[in-house]
């Protein structure tokens, strides 16, 4: 009786089942490492550092004083006013200078006492912001029947030139 | 008379066939956009929350500085005194002129030190700042 050798069938591929759980093992890896940064913020440009500081005279129009004193009380020209009303107080008066050429429109000058709290400071920083934003958004939407993140770079430039950002930084007092 | 019971022919699974193909894909996408934490923050912090924010485009240009709970100021991956500042942020501006600086500053902090540092910023010429907030909703 002749014995035939059976031949075994090997299967030559690569077991692929657990390819899909290798898969997600790595997901889930990267799912836990990853770290979305927070990179928003609010912008803002100093001025350059001069030893002696040459005052210039700014008409009062121009000028919107926004003071923090340290118990959090916000003064605009003055006036107590609470930190939400003061992008409303503000739109007006930078949308009366739109059509005014650069060196007349709206100066807002922030400034604050050593003990103020940051939390205020920047709240009252954001409504500032805030203001500007809306009127340049409201602007972008009469000429161009969009929103400001909308409008292409040409016409951003344009906007940005009738509505500059000017906000002065003051030194603080100092609490002796 | 018996009735054969009607069945439909079609299979009734799910094809898993393309499941690592779409994990994969996943997996691509989130390893793309993750960015490793690349410095330990040393201080403890809390941000504040503002609404008009904006996004800072070039992330290459940012650097960091923190200011703790407990007044501690962190450049990089060192706690730094006020003093030295100037002379590590001019380094910077050397290498990057056009460097935004995001200053991550505890929302309990007083003005008092917020100013000394852009003071010292100034003094550095590192003009552009950046007060990092989380997004108010």
């Amino acid at each position: 009786m002749a014995l035939i050798k059976k031949k075994k069938q090997r299967s030559a591929e690569i077991p692929s089942s657990s390819m899909a759980d290798i898969a997600f093992l790595l997901l889930i890896f990267f799912l836990v490492a990853t770290v979305i940064d927070v990179d928003t913020g609010i912008g803002i440009t100093l001025p350059e550092f001069v030893e002696d500081v040459e005052t210039v005279e700014v008409s009062k129009d121009r000028m919107a004083a926004v003071l923090i004193n340290e118990n959090g009380d916000v003064l605009l020209d003055g006036a107590i006013i609470s930190i939400p009303q003061i992008s409303k107080t503000l739109k007006p008066r930078i949308e009366s200078k739109i059509e005014l050429p650069a060196n007349r429109k709206l100066i807002v000058s922030v400034k604050t006492d050593r003990k103020t709290n940051y939390n205020r400071y920047i709240m009252a920083l954001d409504q500032v912001k805030l203001a500007y934003f809306e009127v340049r958004d409201e602007y972008a939407l009469r000429r161009f029947g969009k929103k400001f993140i909308n409008i292409p770079d040409e016409a951003q430039v344009e906007v940005r030139d009738k509505i500059p950002i000017t906000i002065s930084l003051a030194e603080p007092e100092k609490v002796k | 008379m018996q009735f054969e019971k009607r069945r439909a022919n079609t299979k009734q699974e799910i094809p898993t066939a393309s499941m690592p193909d779409i994990i994969f894909m996943l997996l691509l996408f989130f390893m793309v956009t993750t960015t490793m934490r690349e410095v330990e923050v040393l201080v403890k912090y809390k941000l504040p929350e503002a609404k008009a924010v904006e996004k800072i485009e070039n992330k290459r240009l940012v650097s960091y500085l923190w200011l703790g709970q407990d007044g501690r100021i962190q450049i990089n991956d060192a706690i730094v005194d006020l003093g030295t500042i100037q002379e590590i942020m001019y380094n910077k501006r050397q290498a990057m002129p056009n460097v935004i600086v995001s200053m991550r500053v505890d929302k309990g902090s007083d003005m008092g030190q917020v100013t000394d540092i852009q003071q010292e910023l100034r003094k550095a010429f590192c003009l552009r700042i950046n007060y990092s907030t989380m997004v108010k909703i």
